[in-house]
């Protein structure tokens, strides 16, 4: 990929490239490293699945991606390059504004409260028009109503409505709505349909799925569900204490998963595991600063099948075979 | 719209109760008061030679009842008398109407107090904004640190320091009195000038007095805002900076609409000492010299007016509040 290749073709999924990624937050306890080192290439045009338990770093790790992460944290290290627009971390501030929205439409973890208050919705759409240029204000609400109606409201009334006016997951959608609407490319949803009850959930995401196609949508999905990204997702990531513990496939990763960590988080659930009696939880809980102090493998306490070397150091997060990655020194012997 | 109009009635009729309890305190504050006034006016026209009805008469005009019935007929005749909008008449004014020298003195007040608090609010809430957004550096410290130290000093030392400061120590501006006195009162630009020159010191006064509760309220409400996950969420769609500071200003500014109807009572008790310091024919002066010379119909009225004036700027802002905060409609 190019970095100068221009995206002038909206046909054309733009793919996003992470390396050596850092961010701590500062707190009073001292520094935690939220996103270790991370290189991650979330490829053109797919779908691609982030899970890993509470606190491992996914939601800070997609806010860096647009160069957002909000204090205490702070990007100490790495890059982050969009195929034709360039390193996020270096590009002007007025640029990244422009990438962030347009480019790359993101829906927020807590989209319930992504929306001002005292305004009305439809005003709020206008808000984003004129913030991004588009000539067009009454096209672009009229897609709006369009992506409304199909996220399964009643569009008209929606755009009139204050937030409070809304249900939880019907501000939910709105806030899905709001990373389409400008026709992103890259479209991060953070635990989105986590207010939604089992149908919309699937609704939504049976949109989302749609969309991806008809577009060539690029879509990171975070979740903590093992069954949304067996689902969705092209490829999965598994991040644990701020690093990338695995990746690959998503049928090879959930048919053989490799790092002890995702062995742990495929049986935790019984939906994919096959059988409920057969659903074990994952024992132990997640690192802490103490853990991270430490120089081995951030799993080792917690882990069935260390060994004596994982005492050591990290282990390093490496190719096993194509497009499979992984970060485990058990894994490293059996080869 | 109709939400609007059901709270506006609730707030009239809880207004129309406050004006009422306020009446009938001050009505038996008067006549609990050591040495009762009303009897001591009543024996004192009786010595000066008024037969006991011709001093029954006055005392019935002046305090709008008559002391020898019983407190309860009393209470009903001078509820009625209110409800007429008759304040009954002065003591130390003889025969004037309260209502008259009680609206002679209300402009003086108003313009003062509403000029200090408007320009309070504009500066505190833009200095607050600073302040919040340029928390963590030395300009954003020094503006926070303005305001605490203005935040308490109170407004008499602050009415003589000013007074001090800029009709003594540096003879810029005039003391005393709302104009000079060898000018005409109209509309002629040296009495005009001079009514703006010593208006100066006085709405500065009010002002720097409140600036500092405005500016540490709005830099607090800005704070809470930036934390608050739609301004995150703004940033993150890439809305421009000009939209950004909108959403913040205008989510962070409605509580200090709240805070604004307290004021104008804080400012009103204020002005006691504010147009004494600056010899002020405003409500304050007036209230103060009912006080000295225990004219308690002037007292009265006084505090009637205050406690109404109270009421309706709390009406008027709990009004506009409901204008700008779409989640009070209903
Ligand atoms: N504002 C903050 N201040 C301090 N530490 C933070 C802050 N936000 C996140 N962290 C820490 O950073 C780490 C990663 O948090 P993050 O929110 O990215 O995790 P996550 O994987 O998204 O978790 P979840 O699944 O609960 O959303 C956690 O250890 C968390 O405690
Ligand atoms: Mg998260």
């Amino acid at each position: 990929m190019s970095v100068e290749n221009k995206v002038e073709d909206f046909s054309t999924p733009i793919g996003v490239h992470v390396r050596n990624l850092s961010v701590v937050y500062e707190t009073n306890q001292g520094q935690i490293p939220a996103v270790n080192h991370v290189d991650l290439d979330i490829a053109a045009g797919e779908i691609t699945g982030i899970i890993g338990e509470s606190g491992s770093g996914k939601s800070t790790l997609a806010m860096a991606l647009m160069n957002s992460v909000s204090k205490p944290g702070r990007i100490t290290n790495g890059s982050v390059i969009v195929d034709g627009i360039g390193d996020m971390l270096k590009i002007s501030n007025e640029r990244q504004r422009r990438v962030r929205g347009k480019q790359i439409g993101f829906v927020f973890q807590a989209a319930q409260n992504s929306l001002n208050p005292l305004s009305r919705i439809g005003h709020q759409v206008l808000d984003l028009g004129r913030s991004h240029q588009v000539g067009d204000l009454r096209s672009l609400l009229r897609h709006a109503r369009d992506l409304l109606i199909r996220l399964g409201m009643d569009a008209d009334r929606v755009l009139m409505s204050y937030q409070h006016e809304l249900s939880g997951g019907m501000r939910q959608r709105v806030g899905i709505m709001f990373a389409l609407v400008l026709d992103a490319r890259v479209v991060i949803l953070d635990e989105s349909t986590t207010a939604l009850d089992m149908l919309s959930q699937a609704s939504v995401l049976e949109i989302v799925r749609e969309l991806h196609q008809e577009r060539g949508l690029t879509i990171v999905l975070i979740t903590h569900d093992m069954g949304v990204v067996a689902d969705l997702a092209d490829r999965i990531v598994v991040m644990y204490g701020g690093e990338l513990a695995e990746e690959g496939p998503t049928e090879d990763l959930l048919r053989q998963p490799q790092h002890p960590y995702t062995r742990g988080l495929i049986r935790a659930i019984p939906r994919i595991s096959g059988n409920p009696d057969e659903a074990i939880a994952l024992n132990g809980s997640p690192p802490d600063l103490q853990t991270f102090a430490q120089s081995g493998c951030l799993f080792y306490d917690r882990c069935p099948d260390r060994i004596a070397e994982c005492q050591a150091g990290r282990p390093i997060y490496k190719e096993i075979s194509d497009g499979k990655k992984v970060a485990c020194y058990k894994v490293d012997r059996r080869d | 719209m109709k939400g609007v109009l059901i709270r506006l009635s609730q707030r009239v009729i809880w207004g129309v109760i406050m004006v009422f309890v306020t009446a009938s305190f001050t009505f038996f504050l008067v006549r609990m008061m050591p040495g009762n006034p009303v009897d001591a006016k009543y024996n004192q026209l009786v010595m000066q030679g008024l037969t006991p009805v011709q001093a029954m008469n006055k005392v019935r005009v002046m305090y709008g009842f008559i002391p020898h019935e019983p407190l309860w007929q009393q209470y009903i005749h001078y509820l009625n008398q209110i409800a007429h909008m008759n304040l009954g008449q002065s003591i130390s004014y003889e025969g004037v109407p309260v209502l008259h020298l009680i609206l002679t003195a209300a402009p003086w007040t108003i313009i003062l107090v509403l000029t200090g608090l408007v320009a309070s609010f504009i500066v505190g809430v833009l200095a607050g904004v600073i302040a919040a957004i340029k928390r963590s550096s030395p300009v954003g410290s020094a503006i926070s640190l303005s305001g605490s130290l203005l935040h308490g000093i109170p407004q008499f030392v602050m009415g003589l320091f000013l007074a001090y400061v800029f009709t003594t120590l540096w003879v810029l501006l005039p003391f005393g009195a709302p104009y000079n006195a060898e000018l005409t009162p109209g509309l002629n630009g040296p009495f005009i000038s001079s009514l703006i020159r010593h208006a100066i010191l006085p709405v500065a006064t009010y002002a720097l007095s409140s600036y500092g509760g405005w500016l540490l309220t709005m830099k607090s409400s800005v704070i809470t805002v930036l934390g608050d996950d739609f301004i995150l969420a703004a940033e993150v769609r890439g809305l421009k900076m000009g939209t950004r500071v909108r959403y913040i200003a205008h989510n962070a500014i409605l509580p200090l609409f709240t805070i604004f109807a307290l004021s104008i009572g804080f400012m009103l008790g204020g002005s006691l000492f504010i147009e004494n310091i600056f010899d002020y024919p405003g409500l304050g002066n007036l209230l103060l010299h009912a006080i000295n010379s225990r004219d308690y119909p002037l007292m009265s009225g006084a505090f009637l007016l205050i406690t109404v004036s109270v009421i309706l700027s709390n009406i008027a802002t709990d009004f506009l509040y409901s204008v700008v905060d779409p989640r009070i409609r209903r």
